[in-house]
């Protein structure tokens, strides 16, 4: 009966300094000087491998990558600058086409606005002349009328003052005098009249 | 309640020895193969197809080459083109490794300060061994801050010489420092969302969240520090400035 009593007090014992052994212990597992050896062997074994990846597979595909890239762009952006380069040459020729062409332009309808006011200033004289004319011949017609006209209204005078003096006197008019008659009246009438 | 440094446990997956080496498969190995496998189909299977306008896989892989040899051009010069390999399987890795660490169930190999000290040590032997290549004896120069007078330099000199010993450790304590703490704070607040139980989990949750945020941004900026001290390194290697 005492036996394992003593036996179960020494078990507990010893699991209890085990324990506390393992907290002292467990407290840093990174001072587990067992455990150094294959952490570093594992650790040159990875980072050799990883060393071998970069510098034979990662970083020539990574820089080839790059280098081409770069060389995209620098040609592209060569590319831009030539282009860019012919544009400006292109306006330069179209913007002096455009001022010759202008130029050409002004000279043309100079040019023909000279020659149309000569044709017109010519009809225009033209013109003038046989509208002058014209203007004579009527102005001759004008004055040929007027003196058949004054002639016609003497005639008629002449009778209604010959049928006046009939009706008045009752005895034909002597046409002669008469006719001097009027004539004096109407030229003493002309003369102070106008 | 597991405790918070469970997750860094160490677990041989396949136990097998080389000698009397212990060159176990263990969860960080594995992961360490799945972070190779990404890599690998990202920045070799992704570009594959060598787009003249690459695709979102193609460009993310020409990000993170771009990155880095922008980081080394800045850095180092035309004398870093050399190293472009290797700084670029150095960022890459870490990346991986850290980015996979947030994954739930996963392990973080570069939580690990041997790891970390592993690759540190190696940039630390390597810049070394480049400075007195180009160099020579010159290179011990490198120690000895012009302009300086001759009473000073008995104090500077040490210190150079000290503080040039001192990078593998501060290289390779700060990525680890900033993974563990990372995992454990991501831990420890999931005990608490149990532990504070339906009603008043939810506060802790929302805190994991931006926490992974954080942890997120953390991984990318640890992966750019080693990256970058490296190429510094290499850059005071090459044209011993000062």
């Amino acid at each position: 009966m005492r036996k394992p009593v003593y036996s179960m007090l020494a078990a507990a014992l010893v699991a209890g300094a085990s324990r506390a052994a393992m907290a002292e212990s467990g407290g840093m597992p990174q001072l587990n000087f067992h455990d150094f050896a294959p952490q570093v062997v594992w650790l040159v074994i990875s980072f050799v491998v990883l060393y071998l990846v970069m510098s034979k597979l990662a970083i020539p595909t990574i820089s080839d990558t790059l280098e081409r890239r770069q060389g995209r762009i620098q040609s592209d952006l060569d590319a831009a600058e030539k282009a860019s380069e012919e544009t400006r040459a292109l306006v330069a020729a179209y913007e002096k086409r455009l001022a010759d062409a202008r130029e050409q332009a002004r000279r043309l309808h100079r040019e023909q606005a000279e020659a149309d006011s000569a044709a017109a200033s010519a009809r225009l004289t033209e013109l003038g002349n046989a509208l002058n004319a014209r203007i004579d011949e009527a102005e001759k017609r004008i004055a040929g009328q007027r003196a058949q006209v004054v002639e016609g209204l003497e005639d008629m005078a002449h009778d209604i003052a010959a049928e006046v003096y009939s009706k008045v006197s009752g005895q034909p008019a002597d046409g002669t005098a008469l006719r001097a008659k009027v004539a004096a009246a109407h030229s003493g009438k002309n003369g102070g009249g106008r | 309640m597991h405790s918070p440094m469970e997750q860094f446990e160490i677990k041989r997956l396949l136990d097998f020895h080389i000698g009397s080496l212990d060159a176990s498969y263990t969860n960080s190995a594995l992961w360490m193969t799945i972070a190779v496998i990404l890599a690998f189909l990202l920045f070799v299977v992704g570009t594959q197809k060598k787009a003249l306008i690459p695709g979102r896989t193609q460009a993310m892989a020409e990000l993170g080459y771009e990155f880095v040899a922008g980081m080394l051009r800045d850095n180092v010069g035309e004398a870093g083109k050399k190293y472009f390999p290797f700084v670029l399987t150095l960022f890459v890795f870490i990346l991986f490794c850290n980015v996979l660490g947030l994954v739930p169930y996963s392990f973080t190999p570069t939580s690990h300060i041997i790891v970390t000290f592993a690759m540190a040590a190696v940039v630390f032997v390597g810049v070394t061994v480049i400075g007195f290549a180009r160099h020579g004896a010159h290179f011990l120069t490198f120690f000895v801050p012009s302009g300086v007078p001759l009473w000073l330099l008995v104090i500077l000199v040490p210190i150079e010489i000290i503080s040039y010993f001192v990078r593998p450790f501060s290289l390779s304590i700060r990525l680890f420092a900033n993974m563990l703490a990372g995992h454990t704070m991501l831990k420890v607040f999931g005990g608490f969302v149990v532990m504070m139980g339906v009603l008043g989990g939810w506060a802790p949750l929302a805190f994991i969240v931006i926490l992974t945020g954080l942890e997120l941004l953390i991984a990318f900026l640890q992966a750019y520090v080693f990256a970058i001290l490296t190429c510094l390194y290499l850059n005071d290697a090459i044209h011993l400035h000062h």
